[in-house]
């Protein structure tokens, strides 16, 4: 963003200040008195103007802001509004365009963190309100013109996974002419989509629809497709990824023509995973007639040779192109990238923890995923639906909702396509064998998509029986292998025994066990239920909180190939702007070194997660310098230098302990005050507020963007100035959004409890939490917490603490 | 309603959504005619506790807790279910049939006839099973005004 610098250097006199107080209709309105905080406002010392207004973010809200500007020659501007994190980007742009450096912004959040959180004691919202547009006054005064660097974008994609989304993804930006990299863990793309046998609600051959595209990938020369491939680690920011992937040999080399020769020579055997486990396969082998690569692999894991020894050779006798290749090693692919599409996709839940339907136990009680590869044609039972004890085919198929989703002893949220695919797989079965007796045991049928109802109301005219409610439990007759259901009609009210041939547990959709490893190589935000979180659920539902990183499909939540496939589009079109552009600007918040202060201990270097911070000179001349580009403003270093010689701009310590001093202005001695990250804690608070959950009033959020910026100086100013308790806060361990920077935030937090203690002071009165942007309840349960601890901090306690932190006079 | 809230937080119990994963589990609902632990708890939440306090069939469950294993929204049922039946008990809502176990337990501290047991005991050469002592029983079934409850 680029906009006209203003060569005025911060003055403290001639300050003039505008600030407007949003009421958000009745979201702050409704709570705040926001026409009292706007009289209180103007009574502050340098405010020249302050107004409350119906909606600031609208274009007459903006208006007046510019307006005011020019007419007032406003040089800062605050607005008392919603969270930084929704409108700041508006807001900054508007006085942007009027004209003056988009950094002479502050905002106050009035609505997260007050108007929605004490809904019921609005005297005390309206007074928290005042404390919180006082500290933004006070920081704005303190706020200095800064100038975004801009960086260039690589124009060159990376898509992780390829499954449905990863595929439209590449496709997409192949087509729209960048070089895409897609990287897949298995031996061919496809995903769970080349598993299914056929889609609702149209009924289409999945891997009919799903074919064409995966050739398209294998043979578009912009795509450069890295199967049996893992990312291994990633560095850099958006637009300048470096990326690294490891690619496990194959093994067999491209020349394979998939004849099969290899495969009835392999004397070893291993389950079936594309088949679910229901066939088995040979240690060489092609995951699935359709795949792509067309080539096949060798699983050295079954395989006879381990380590270079050659034990059989039985495969390399069979081949006649010689494609066996058993030197193969690990490829390293470095690729520089500006953009990542993360198309991970999910896992499916696992019920066998739900013992009472007999999964594992009972042989006819099976999964709709090894229902899909039963009825598939290009499955173990080439599409006849048999019964696994048997063979036979069955009579009677109970199908059972909700296994593994809607509940808290496995995952609590809905996983939406289990309803439908149900209704698919019963109108499969009555298709091809209409005498079936199928009946579906449900507890809601949610068919809310397009076509979806119809599908529902189809297969009620074939003839399936739909009976609300759960069995309790499923028995088995041991002689015969038949199932028993018992359970309750509930809309009959009767209760029933049910005999069924065959049981198919609708298991739902599951984060991939191991999602971790990709949410913490990118700094990703992981939801509560394990899935990854969107930057915004409504306005960036495809953007993650860190630019340049996109999400598709499963990855991010339950979803139906429609979904996904929208997804991935969507991603692909965010990435394509991102690079179209073909360049960023990086938010001025990186951090300067103040040579004449600087001593060169290179404290600072040794605490920068992004190695960002250089010594270079000599002796007395060696200074610490930083490296702007790869510098993502943590703002670590600044709290750890001693001499105060390196400042993160934009939250400087003047500003940060400005705010501080302004906040425990009014009756510090029942305030906490709180130091939140912005990416988790802010945010963590920011969805408590979206929650309404509601916790006591005296608590004041100040911002930093990371914890670890949060230096012992303002804590100990927090105390001094009276403060009954102190809260920092930030992203769980391993979750940092700068890669580590909030150890150095716990090694603080440690050393000032053990100053505390030997000062005789209760080192309960600092808390420090790791609190996720998921975790709202948890923010809430511990402001709740913190209240209890004030409420026992006496007047003596607070005295001491401001004895024991008195700046001590050399 | 308040007795019964007494009790137990009525707070989750509102989380239920009629799977009917309980009384499909119940093994009392499968050999007696009862409403069973679903339509127990709705009648309750939405009509009050009055609706199936006077129900002797609140009485059949053993607290064996297995509607509650499998709950998927980990309610907890049987707690809901002895609050009502401790409330029922308070307004003399008492089923003959537990009436009389409950007086076997003040006259021998058992709510079982027990000679049959003594004698198959006797036949493996065990001891007959201990005296129980009564006044400490009956002192216990005093204070907590079991008694009285069961008399009215």
């Amino acid at each position: 963003m680029a906009q006209p610098e203003k060569k005025k250097k911060p003055q403290t006199q001639g300050l003039r200040i505008g600030v407007y107080v949003c009421h958000c209709g009745l979201n702050i309105g409704g709570v705040v008195d926001c026409r009292a905080v706007a009289e209180y406002a103007a009574s502050l010392p340098d405010v020249t103007l302050a107004v409350d207004s119906m909606y600031t973010c609208s274009d007459p809200g903006q208006e007046q802001i510019k307006a005011d500007i020019l007419e007032h020659d406003l040089n800062r501007v605050v607005v008392a509004s919603c969270t930084p994190r929704l409108h700041e980007p508006t807001f900054r742009a508007a006085v942007g365009e009027a004209g003056l450096n988009s950094y002479l912004l502050e905002m106050a959040n009035i609505r997260e963190h007050c108007s929605w959180v004490h809904l019921h004691d609005k005297e005390a919202a309206t007074a928290k309100a005042k404390d919180l547009v006082r500290m933004a006054v006070a920081r704005a005064r303190l706020l200095a013109p800064q100038t975004e660097i801009v960086v260039p974008v690589t124009r060159r994609a990376l898509v992780l996974g390829g499954g449905v989304a990863g595929i439209q993804a590449s496709l997409d930006l192949a087509n729209a002419g960048y070089k895409v990299g897609l990287v897949e863990r298995s031996g061919s793309i496809g995903g769970r989509m080349a598993q299914i046998d056929k889609t609702f609600p149209t009924m289409d051959c999945s891997i009919c629809i799903l074919a064409p595209k995966m050739s398209e990938v294998g043979r578009h020369r912009n795509i450069e497709l890295m199967t049996l491939s893992e990312l291994e680690s990633v560095e850099g920011y958006v637009g300048n990824f470096k990326v690294k992937v490891r690619q496990r040999p194959r093994y067999v080399t491209d020349k394979c023509t998939s004849c099969g020769d290899c495969v009835a020579e392999c004397p070893q055997l291993a389950p079936n995973d594309f088949d679910a486990g229901l066939s088995t396969r040979r240690g060489i082998y092609i995951p699935f007639a359709q795949a792509v690569p067309s080539t096949y692999l060798i699983d050295m894991d079954m395989c006879l040779n381990k380590e270079g020894i050659v034990a059989c050779d039985k495969c390399y006798q069979a081949c006649q192109h010689n494609c066996i290749d058993f030197s193969q090693k690990d490829e390293i692919h470095h690729l520089e990238v500006g953009a990542i599409i993360v198309a991970t996709g999910m896992d499916v839940y696992d019920p066998t923890p739900l013992t009472e339907f007999g999964y594992r136990k009972f042989p006819n009680v099976i999964t709709s995923l090894e229902f899909e590869r039963l009825i598939n044609a290009g499955g173990p039972s080439s599409g006849r639906l048999i019964r696994p004890s048997d063979g036979r085919s069955p009579e009677k198929v109970a199908f059972l909702q909700c296994i593994g989703s809607r509940s808290f002893r496995s995952n609590v949220y809905c996983s939406s396509i289990c309803c439908m695919n149900t209704i698919k797989d019963v109108l499969l079965i009555k298709e091809h064998w209409p005498e079936t007796e199928v009946s579906v045991h449900y507890i809601d049928i949610r068919a809310y998509g397009k076509g979806f109802e119809e599908l529902f109301r189809r297969a009620r005219m074939e003839g399936v029986q739909f009976i609300r409610g759960l069995p309790g439990e499923i028995i088995e007759n041991y002689k015969t292998r038949n199932l028993t259901l018992i359970g309750e009609d509930t809309l009959q009210g009767t209760i029933y025994r049910k005999e069924a041939d065959m049981v198919v547990l609708s298991v739902g959709v599951e984060p991939r066990s191991d999602s971790e490893v990709i949410q913490r190589m990118l700094n990703l935000s992981q939801a509560a239920d394990g899935f990854l979180l969107e930057a915004h659920p409504k306005l960036r539902p495809v953007d993650t909180p860190v630019s340049g990183v996109f999400l598709a499909g499963c990855v991010e939540g339950p979803k139906d190939i429609r979904e996904s496939v929208t997804q991935a589009s969507a991603a692909a079109s965010r990435a394509n702007i991102l690079m179209a552009q073909g360049q960023v600007s990086v938010e001025a918040i990186t951090a300067r070194v103040n040579e004449d202060l600087c001593t060169g201990c290179g404290l600072c270097a040794a605490v920068c997660p992004f190695k960002s911070i250089r010594l270079e000179g000599e002796g007395k001349d060696k200074k610490a310098v930083v490296i702007e580009a790869s510098c993502a403003g943590c703002g670590t270093c600044a709290a750890e230098c001693p001499f105060g010689a390196i400042e993160q701009r934009h939250f400087t310590d003047a500003q940060i302990l400005s705010q501080v001093q302004a906040a425990t202005e009014v009756e510090p001695e029942r305030l906490v005050v709180a130091f939140c990250c912005n990416w988790c804690s802010y945010a963590g608070a920011d969805f408590a507020g979206v929650s309404r959950m509601q916790y006591p009033t005296p608590v004041r959020i100040i911002r930093t963007m990371c914890s670890g910026r949060v230096s012992t100086k303002f804590i100990a100013e927090a105390f001094l100035r009276g403060a009954a308790a102190v809260l920092v806060s930030g992203c769980h361990i391993g979750d940092c959004h700068y890669i580590n920077a909030n150890l150095h935030t716990e090694k603080r937090v440690r050393k000032l409890w053990r100053r505390m203690e030997k000062g005789g002071l209760d080192p309960n009165r600092l808390q420090l939490a790791w609190i996720s942007a998921a975790e709202g309840n948890l923010f809430a349960e511990k402001i709740n917490q913190l209240a209890q601890i004030v409420a026992k901090v006496t007047p003596a306690e607070i005295e001491r603490s401001r004895e024991y932190f008195k700046p001590k006079k050399k | 309603m308040k007795e019964v809230w007494k009790h137990i937080e009525p707070e989750h119990l509102y989380f239920c959504y009629e799977c009917s994963r309980c009384t499909g589990s119940c093994p009392a609902a499968m050999v007696l005619d009862t409403p069973g632990p679903r339509r127990i708890l709705v009648s309750c939440l939405y009509s009050g506790p009055n609706a199936v306090t006077g129900e002797e069939s609140l009485w059949y469950c053993t607290t064996c807790h297995v509607c509650e294993d499998r709950c998927p929204q980990e309610l907890h049922i049987v707690e809901l279910l002895t609050a009502l039946m401790n409330v029922a008990a308070a307004r003399g809502n008492i089923p003959d049939k537990i009436r009389a176990v409950t007086d076997k337990i003040a006259r021998t501290g058992r709510s079982v006839i027990t000679y049959r047991v003594d004698e198959e005991r006797a036949r493996f050469g065990l001891s007959p099973l201990a005296q129980i002592n009564v006044e400490e029983v009956e002192a216990l079934a005093a204070r907590t005004g079991l008694f009285e409850k069961v008399k009215t």
